[in-house]
């Protein structure tokens, strides 16, 4: 609502005096946009402190970095299909260990005929670890196109487990109990579903 | 969860553990406690994956879960934990001061991976030290055990919660999943185990490229059947040591900028006796005599007690009040504030902030406006001495950064503008806040630029990581001078400048990070300690 401007001429409702501004002086303008993105500073930074303790902080900063890559926590996203399979490729591949924190682990994993009694929580377990060993395998089909293969990995797979058994140990009650978590009849074929399958689609080829 | 704070969490979590696990951690941190189902079907993964993340989340103490009513786990992450991954660097070079190689390894080890067994830290930190020593030597496990059990006495690591040990067989089903207890006691308790052997040095044969590796993988695991003897007992490093490790840090170099070293030390003395009898959250240290900290002093300095008696006396009295005198009993008994001491190192953040933005004379009516507490827009002309125009320009700066607000006193009780008085205050904690806030952002932006900076320049950084693996191998295969020559003129001059801005950037950006992470360490234990008083 607009209030009543006083015959023509503004008026304030409180002393002027108080906030600063001396009576009938140029008031700033009213800013109509939002502040700049980068304004200009009237100071300059001050500049970074420098020593020993800094320079080894920063080496070991950017040795982090390199290393958590290679960790095998860091999950790499599964990359798109390429249109042509470059020959390089296979060489530059970064070797990484598997850290698969999963339950008892399957004697053989290309035992995938064994059979499933969904009432018995560790044999659920063992079917979910084969389809993901399942999975593995053929991730690393296409990753990893040697004449290797994917027993080979997933035999690798199975031995990394085997080095890693005492870490995930604490973790096989944990992923044994998730599994009570929903109905297993539910999700049978759920873990075909999602992201995964996408990669082993083999396209249409004309 | 501020917006700042949820975007610096999901650029740490990207750059140390991938989209995936990046993409779970900013949902639970947006959104709270949830179950697993929930989280799958929110953010559109696959279960499968949605369950890596976890673990890995898991594993590395950024995310907890909790059994609810009708036996649903929900997952919960800790915002605040996933910031201190920017600490990891300054964790690791303070345990290399105070416990050299070993120790340093050690923490980058359990930072590394979260949680491990004190066997398998052992044994990794012993093969990367034998690797760094002369050809023949080896590292033995006992001297690096003996590291360990230092650290885990002086609480630097800690154990991780664990499965409770029940006795009685439970007939009905076991729960989705355990709730991990630790008892106080056993938290530092290292488990009686012998270790004997010494670092392996990773032959040189497995060192060929990728493709050979896996060849030889199924040698080195036999030798990992045998039983581990502490299975189950995994260890953590125990970031609040560290944090009242850094804030003892600050208060002794801060009373050592203020007076002289021979203070400081006193002050260091006292911090390290209270160190075991003060909980890290305690305002004052538990109070010390004065002829227990003349036995307590390190051994090169002779002061004599004389000396000692007016150096604690000048501290009591210093208007920093870090240190505060309680009694008179056993030569006067002295207390060192923490809070207080905290409280001023905060200030002095923020009037160091608004010195360098501002200029100094705005600095000057910050620490006047401080001083008194509530100042009309005249007075602070008149007591900081500086013309009215100026003076009303950088209050209003000042404000509208809010780095200072205003209080209104109504003389009248209709509130009438023209018959109030406004009064010019700063309340340390809102300010404080909000230049944390701003700490986030600032961060967030040099990862972000960092991260830009190196994909523009990515085909370049290839280029020359080829070009230098190709040298390390002519020169192990024995090349000639001429052959290496010609290899390195592959990268032309401009490039080789390209390469160097581009070296001197990143870390001119990295340097910055940690740089700002100690200013975000100061206020953040600034702001717990006063909400812990309220």
């Amino acid at each position: 609502m607009a209030g009543n401007k006083g015959r023509g001429r503004a008026a304030y409702t409180f002393n002027i005096e108080a906030v600063g501004f001396s009576k009938g002086e140029k008031l700033p303008d009213v800013v109509l946009k939002p502040p700049p993105l980068f304004p200009d500073t009237d100071y300059k930074p001050v500049p970074l402190k420098t020593g020993e303790g800094e320079e080894y902080m920063l080496a070991l900063k950017q040795e982090l970095r390199e290393t958590m890559k290679r960790m095998p926590y860091f999950i790499e996203t599964p990359e798109e299909r390429q249109d042509i399979e470059r020959y390089s490729k296979r060489y530059m591949k970064v070797y990484k260990e598997e850290w698969i924190p999963a339950g008892p682990k399957p004697k053989k994993a290309k035992d995938a005929g064994k059979g499933t009694s969904l009432t018995n929580t560790a044999d659920v377990l063992k079917k979910i670890e084969e389809l993901e060993k399942r999975d593995d395998g053929e991730k690393s089909d296409e990753e990893n196109e040697d004449k290797e293969g994917s027993k080979e990995k997933s035999k690798e797979g199975d031995d990394d487990d085997d080095d890693d058994a005492a870490e995930q140990e604490e973790y096989d009650e944990e992923e044994q109990e998730e599994e009570n978590d929903y109905i297993n009849s539910y999700f049978e074929d759920g873990d075909d579903f999602g992201a995964d399958s996408d990669d082993n689609m083999d396209e249409a080829t004309y | 969860m501020t917006q700042a704070e949820i975007k610096l969490c999901s650029l740490l979590l990207q750059e140390h553990f991938g989209e995936i696990v990046e993409k779970i951690g900013v949902h639970l941190i947006r959104t709270g406690s949830q179950p697993l189902r929930v989280i799958a079907h929110d953010t559109g993964t696959s279960l499968d994956q949605v369950k890596k993340a976890l673990c890995v989340l898991i594993q590395h103490n950024l995310v907890s879960y909790q059994v609810h009513k009708r036996g649903v786990v929900e997952y919960e992450a800790q915002c605040s934990r996933v910031l201190r991954m920017l600490r990891y660097p300054r964790y690791i070079y303070t345990t290399k001061t105070l416990y050299s190689d070993t120790g340093e390894l050690i923490v980058e080890e359990l930072l590394l991976n979260g949680k491990l067994t004190m066997s398998a830290v052992v044994k990794k930190v012993a093969d990367r030290l034998t690797e760094t020593m002369e050809d023949g030597k080896t590292m033995d496990y006992a001297e690096v055990s003996n590291t360990f059990v230092r650290l885990a006495d002086t609480h630097f690591v800690q154990r991780c919660p664990s499965v409770p040990t029940t006795e009685n067989s439970d007939p009905g089903p076991p729960p989705p999943a355990p709730t991990l207890v630790i008892n106080e006691k056993d938290m530092y308790l290292v488990p009686k185990l012998s270790l004997i052997g010494k670092g392996k040095r990773r032959r040189s044969s497995d060192e060929d490229a990728a493709g050979e590796p896996k060849a030889k993988r199924p040698k080195h695991t036999t030798d990992n059947k045998e039983p581990i003897p502490d299975d189950g007992i995994y260890w953590q490093a125990n970031l609040d040591r560290f944090h009242q490790h850094f804030r003892d840090q600050a208060i002794v170099s801060a009373v050592a900028n203020r007076m002289d070293q021979t203070s400081s030390e006193i002050v260091r003395t006292m911090l390290r006796m209270s160190e075991i009898t003060t909980s890290s959250s305690a305002p004052f240290t538990q109070p010390l005599s004065s002829n227990e900290i003349f036995r307590s002093l390190p051994v090169g300095y002779n002061i004599s007690k004389q000396v000692l008696d007016q150096y604690l006396t000048l501290l009591a009295d210093d208007p920093l009040e870090f240190v505060g005198k309680s009694g008179d009993s056993g030569g006067g008994m002295y207390v060192i504030n923490l809070h207080k001491a905290l409280a001023s190192l905060a200030t002095a953040t923020l009037e160091s902030v608004v010195q360098e933005r501002f200029g100094s004379r705005c600095a000057r009516i910050f620490r006047l406006v401080l001083q008194k507490k509530h100042l009309e827009q005249k007075q602070v002309e008149d007591f900081a001495m500086i013309p009215a125009k100026e003076a009303k320009d950088m209050l209003y700066k000042m404000l509208s950064e809010n780095f200072m607000s205003l209080q209104e006193i109504p003389k009248t009780p209709d509130h009438a503008p023209s018959r109030t008085f406004y009064l010019y205050t700063v309340n340390i904690l809102s300010a404080a806040r909000m230049l944390l806030h701003r700490c986030y952002k600032s961060i967030a932006n040099l990862i972000e630029r960092r991260q830009f900076e190196t994909k523009e320049n990515k085909r370049l950084l290839e280029k020359s990581q080829r070009v230098e693996a190709i040298i390390a191998s002519m020169q192990a295969t024995g090349a000639e001078e001429a052959q290496l020559q010609e290899i390195e003129e592959m990268i032309t001059a401009p490039e080789r400048q390209q390469l160097e801005t581009l070296k001197r950037n990143v870390n001119k950006l990295d340097a910055s990070e940690i740089q700002v992470d100690e200013t975000i360490f100061l206020l953040e234990s600034y702001i717990e300690c006063t909400m812990k008083r309220q």
